[in-house]
């Protein structure tokens, strides 16, 4: 029998919390349920929540931003992405174009695509003509695309490799001298696809208290539960309370798939800088889909900011933990979601965008 | 949340959350779905290793489905997401 939420409300209160406890989340689901769900506000004290790394559009480098918006400009190819993609700033001049919806408004076959069965079907209608996906995201999202590739994508479709592995983030803040946080709840569905066993390192490696969780306050809550209840009898697992979804093993289909599509290397995230092990690229035969393989590779242009935030955006500090939305200060001004500067305030998975539109503002 | 936000709602979606879909018939890899009377094609090929029947729920991930799920927990989920979404509307 599962416990309802103010059960496990009950328990975290009834446990004898005598400092500081810093939960990390890595996934901007998490980061939206807890926000609207205002667990924030009921949890005692004590417990602090932290919207970590969790925001594929966030961290999408801003070259490959870039070059899919010069694939539209300069190449006249349909650019297909993720609707979120389109409003994502680079760092360009003024008079420059900024955006995919930008690139669009100038003329540009600018398409959003919410699956990678219609960047396939998009390609499939327009034969005569290249498509470039511009494919961000993280595990979740990467997976279907293996899927795609191997099942059989048109030759038309190119892709700028954007993927993401979530959990090489986590490596690196735990490798830091300071980590900045105490326990990790890890991410639902990048879990039911990956494993929870690849969350192993967490307690394995570092020490630290780690749980799977689902997207319900039930699920949520019975995981800081768990990871608090570690901490103060000095423990370290990996617990499992999204069991009904999330194996250990994951879903193995989906596993030999990206392993089959993509070889993992070193990869730039946006703001913070390249990470090991991090990034999906095509591998094999399946280069003849890479983008580079067909047009000037325009990520590689030498560009002022090139990589980085937006200036005066803090967003980099915000997606690794280290900051509060509240606490950057363009947050709300000039900063929000009808005229956003940094992808965090554009993507619904963007810290900065939950708090807002969850109505946090910034203390005055 | 492919399905609500990028169709319905404001041209945006989820990236990492999944939402669970009724499975209502099946050719080859690809299924027709259903979510709150919402209808999608969606494709089964991730799922080779423990393919769903007709009448399951699955996790579907960008037109994908990603792992077969209690009808309980879709629709807990489906709960969820209402209340997610009536927040963004607010």
């Amino acid at each position: 029998m599962q416990r309802s939420a103010r059960d496990w409300l009950d328990r975290i209160h009834a446990l004898p919390l005598n400092g500081p406890v810093r939960i990390m989340n890595v996934c901007g689901g998490h980061e939206r349920s807890i926000t609207t769900a205002g667990l924030r506000g009921v949890l005692p004290p004590q417990v602090e929540l932290i919207p970590g790394p969790g925001c594929p559009v966030c961290i999408c480098p801003e070259e490959a931003i870039y070059a899919a918006i010069q694939h539209g400009l300069r190449d006249e190819a349909i650019v297909v992405a993720y609707g979120d993609m389109l409003r994502v700033p680079v760092n360009v001049p003024k008079d420059e174009v900024r955006t995919l919806e930008e690139a669009r408004a100038l003329g540009a076959d600018i398409r959003p695509v919410a699956s990678p069965l219609e960047a396939a079907a998009i390609a499939r209608d327009n034969p005569d003509r290249p498509v470039v996906f511009l494919a961000a995201g993280f595990e979740t999202t990467t997976a279907p695309l293996a899927a795609l590739l191997q099942e059989g994508a048109p030759d038309n479709l190119l892709l700028v490799m954007a993927g993401r592995l979530t959990w090489p983030a986590v490596a690196m803040l735990l490798d830091a001298e300071t980590p900045g946080f105490d326990a990790l709840i890890a991410p639902g569905h990048v879990s039911a696809v990956m494993g929870a066993d690849e969350w192993l390192f967490v307690p394995e490696k570092h020490k630290l208290p780690a749980a799977v969780a689902g997207f319900g306050p039930e699920s949520l809550l019975a995981a800081f539960y768990s990871v608090i209840r570690q901490k103060l009898e000095g423990q370290a697992f990996l617990d499992n309370c999204y069991p009904e979804v999330v194996r250990p093993e994951g879903n193995p289909a989906a596993r030999r798939m990206l392993a089959a599509s993509f070889a993992v290397d070193d990869a730039p995230w946006r703001g913070v800088g390249s990470i090991p092990a991090s990034g999906y690229h095509l591998k094999g035969e399946l280069r003849r889909h890479d983008v580079r393989e067909h047009f000037p590779d325009h990520g590689a242009e030498q560009r002022r900011r090139a990589g980085e935030m937006p200036p005066g955006c803090d967003c980099a500090r915000v997606v690794l933990g280290k900051i509060y939305p509240t606490a950057c200060k363009l947050y709300g001004q000039p900063c929000t979601p009808r005229s956003p500067i940094g992808p965090c305030m554009v993507s619904d998975e963007g810290a900065c965008r939950i708090w807002w539109s969850a109505g946090t503002r910034k203390a005055s | 949340m492919w399905l609500y936000s990028s169709d319905i709602r404001h041209g945006t979606f989820t990236m990492c959350l999944g939402i669970p879909m009724q499975i209502l018939g099946i050719d080859g890899y690809t299924a027709r779905a259903a979510a709150k009377g919402v209808e999608r094609d969606i494709s089964l090929f991730m799922l080779q290793d423990d393919t769903p029947a007709i009448g399951d729920y699955v996790i579907v991930h960008v037109g994908y489905a990603i792992q077969k799920v209690s009808e309980e927990d879709a629709r807990s989920s489906w709960e969820l997401f209402d209340q997610i979404l009536a927040e963004s509307d607010a």
